[in-house]
């Protein structure tokens, strides 16, 4: 259960980024292409200039999900520098205290966006170019946040069982490795 | 007595360790709910609203360009071109290694990806021509530096959305200070390398170079569709970028061939969640300065400043003195989002121009990048050379002297960030 939870959480944020950036390089090539005498008449009735619009609606869907996937893998950075001084014992309710925050503030976050959306359903308010309810389009913020509290809550419980936190490697890019002996010829030294 | 508490709060917050985005978010809530009357249903629209900007979405697109290119080979190319053209000379890996970083930088516009990129490949490469780790290490975690400051820069974005300034003319100004900073920082790996005579490398022929350079010209070719686009008002920012993005997953995948199509997959993943990050500090950054705005903070600052006749030249000292010091325990884009709303209504003020600030800000943070106890860049290169980072910090120390001279001449030649955006026409 938990686990197709995961994988759709990360199909969905990587499909929102393809499929933005198609979006907004198709709309490039639109707008060249109706500058183009030959193809003007077959483009000039194609209208998207909803796509900026829904670029920015896909980005911010992939941002609350996208957020809630980070927690799950230790992306978000905090301040270590006083925690790391700190006894193991401290050092531990210090860090639960921490991640509690999080799950709290998401929380909150996710109940106000809930009551703000919905009271837009009892609205027709629809967004200005696409004309979609105003509703759909507001709640990733609810779902977004209450997922991220979970996964906050997750990693809580993870921590206590086992004392470990997900990290975030940066020096770890997939397909990028570190040899010990130079990967290319640079000539002679 | 408001900012008093609020910062308190945040800096509180932070010290827990939990992440910026949800301290800076926590401060905000916790204000908001016992100090004043503001609705806190407005939060929540905030939420959405402070993403609503088409401008911010520049950011997810550079950020997949860049997640193309660090996989895709570009950055080995890069650097054997380089190494090509100046190769020969005293250091010549080192000097070889500031110029690729400097590029790789250019068409990254993140400067951990620049480390990992180039110092995976250059430093056993310099381990094994018979330069010391330690010179390796600083060249590259120093270098690396470049890659937030040579446009296009996600953290020059993040300057420009957050004040409204036109990213095209941050773009213009980041080039000269980029390839200043790269002279300067190379002038220091020349002379280090002289001093102690470090082994050349053979001189590459023509024929050599040539080959190099078509190799590489694909990934070059990027900042000139990125730079020409926006400057020749083909595109703005945004497009520019999304169009950078799919030319950067056309190259790696048909072009340079290093890339198969099933992982593409895995780049979109890592880009969006290292985007989702980003935005998701944004979001709680724009609701901290609803809030500094609400307590009329800044203002309260700028009436303060002009009472007590602050000039210029002593603003920017206590702004960098500030800068540094955050730079000790925040990475640069957070410190950008939470410093940039405040210092620009003081430095408008004042009459500092703004791209000016933006520039200085981000040399600023670039030093933090090199210096402990958080310098992100050395922590990269720790994990490349698997060197201590106590040894590393020792090892850039040449190289930092270097940054903050040329922070000094940025902070006060303000010139040098303005001349070819004022040359354009941008400002």
């Amino acid at each position: 259960m938990l686990r197709i939870l995961d994988r759709l959480e990360e199909i969905l944020i990587a499909s929102l980024m393809a499929a933005a950036t198609i979006l907004i390089f198709v709309s490039v090539l639109h707008r060249f292409g109706t500058g183009i005498p030959f193809l003007y008449p077959y483009l000039i009735g194609i209208h998207i200039s909803w796509a900026q619009e829904l670029c920015i609606y896909m980005f911010i869907w992939m941002a609350k999900f996208g957020a809630a996937y980070g927690v799950r893998t230790g992306i978000h950075v905090g301040v270590d520098v006083l925690i790391n001084q700190l006894n193991p014992r401290w050092q531990k309710a210090v860090i639960l205290f921490g991640l509690f925050g999080g799950a709290f503030f998401t929380f909150v976050v996710g109940t106000m966006g809930a009551k703000f959306v919905i009271e837009l359903m009892s609205t027709d308010q629809v967004s200005p170019d696409l004309e979609l309810p105003s509703w759909i389009v507001y709640a990733c913020i609810p779902l977004g946040s209450y997922l991220m509290s979970f996964r906050f809550l997750q990693v809580c419980w993870a921590y206590w069982k086992t004392g470990e936190l997900p990290h975030h490697d940066a020096t770890n890019i997939d397909g990028l490795e570190v040899s010990p002996t130079a990967p290319i010829s640079l000539g002679e030294a | 007595m408001s900012a008093a508490l609020i910062f308190g709060l945040l800096f509180a917050l932070m010290l827990t360790g939990m992440p910026i985005s949800i301290s800076l978010g926590l401060t905000v809530l916790t204000f908001l709910f016992t100090m004043t009357e503001v609705p806190i249903e407005s939060v929540g629209l905030k939420l959405f609203s402070g993403l609503d900007n088409f401008g911010i979405m520049a950011i997810p697109f550079f950020i997949l360009a860049g997640t193309f290119l660090t996989r895709g080979g570009v950055a080995r190319r890069m650097i054997a071109f380089t190494t090509s053209l100046v190769g020969h000379l005293p250091g010549g890996l080192g000097l070889a290694g500031v110029a690729a970083c400097a590029m790789f930088a250019a068409i990254s516009g993140s400067s951990v990806a620049t480390v990992v990129a180039i110092g995976s490949i250059m430093m056993p490469a310099m381990v094994e021509h018979g330069y010391p780790r330690r010179f390796g290490v600083g060249v590259i975690s120093t270098s690396g530096a470049l890659g937030i400051l040579v446009p296009p820069s996600i953290i020059l974005v993040l300057y420009g959305v957050s004040t409204n300034t036109s990213i095209g003319a941050l773009f213009m100004a980041g080039i000269v200070p980029g390839v200043m900073l790269a002279l300067m920082l190379a002038f220091v790996t020349w002379f280090i390398a002289w001093r102690n005579g470090y082994p050349r490398m053979k001189k590459a022929t023509l024929a050599q170079q040539w080959t190099a350079f078509r190799e590489s010209v694909w990934g070059l070719l990027l900042i000139v569709i990125v730079l020409g686009g926006i400057y020749g008002g083909i595109f703005t920012p945004t497009e520019a970028a999304a169009v950078a993005a799919v030319y950067a997953f056309f190259i790696t995948v048909f072009v340079y061939k290093e890339l198969k199509l099933r992982e593409v997959s895995k780049v979109l993943l890592q880009a969006a969640s290292m985007s989702s990050m980003l935005l998701y500090i944004i979001t709680n950054a724009v609701l901290f300065s609803f809030l500094m705005t609400h307590e009329q903070i800044p203002q309260e600052m700028a009436a303060w400043i002009i009472t007590k006749h602050f000039s210029p030249w002593m603003f920017l000292l206590v702004v960098n003195v500030l800068l540094l010091a955050a730079g000790n325990v925040m990475d640069p884009s957070s410190i950008l989002l939470i410093m940039a709303p405040i210092l620009f209504p003081l430095a408008t003020n004042i009459g500092i121009n703004p791209v000016h600030l933006g520039i200085l800000m981000i040399v600023n943070t670039e030093v933090g990048l090199c210096h402990p106890p958080v310098g992100l860049n050395l922590y990269i290169a720790s994990g490349i050379a698997k060197m201590g980072i106590s040894e590393i910090t020792v090892a850039v120390l040449p190289w930092l002297c270097a940054m903050l001279i040329f922070l000094g001449l940025i902070t006060y030649i303000p010139e040098i960030s303005l001349w070819l955006p004022r040359l354009l026409g941008m400002i």
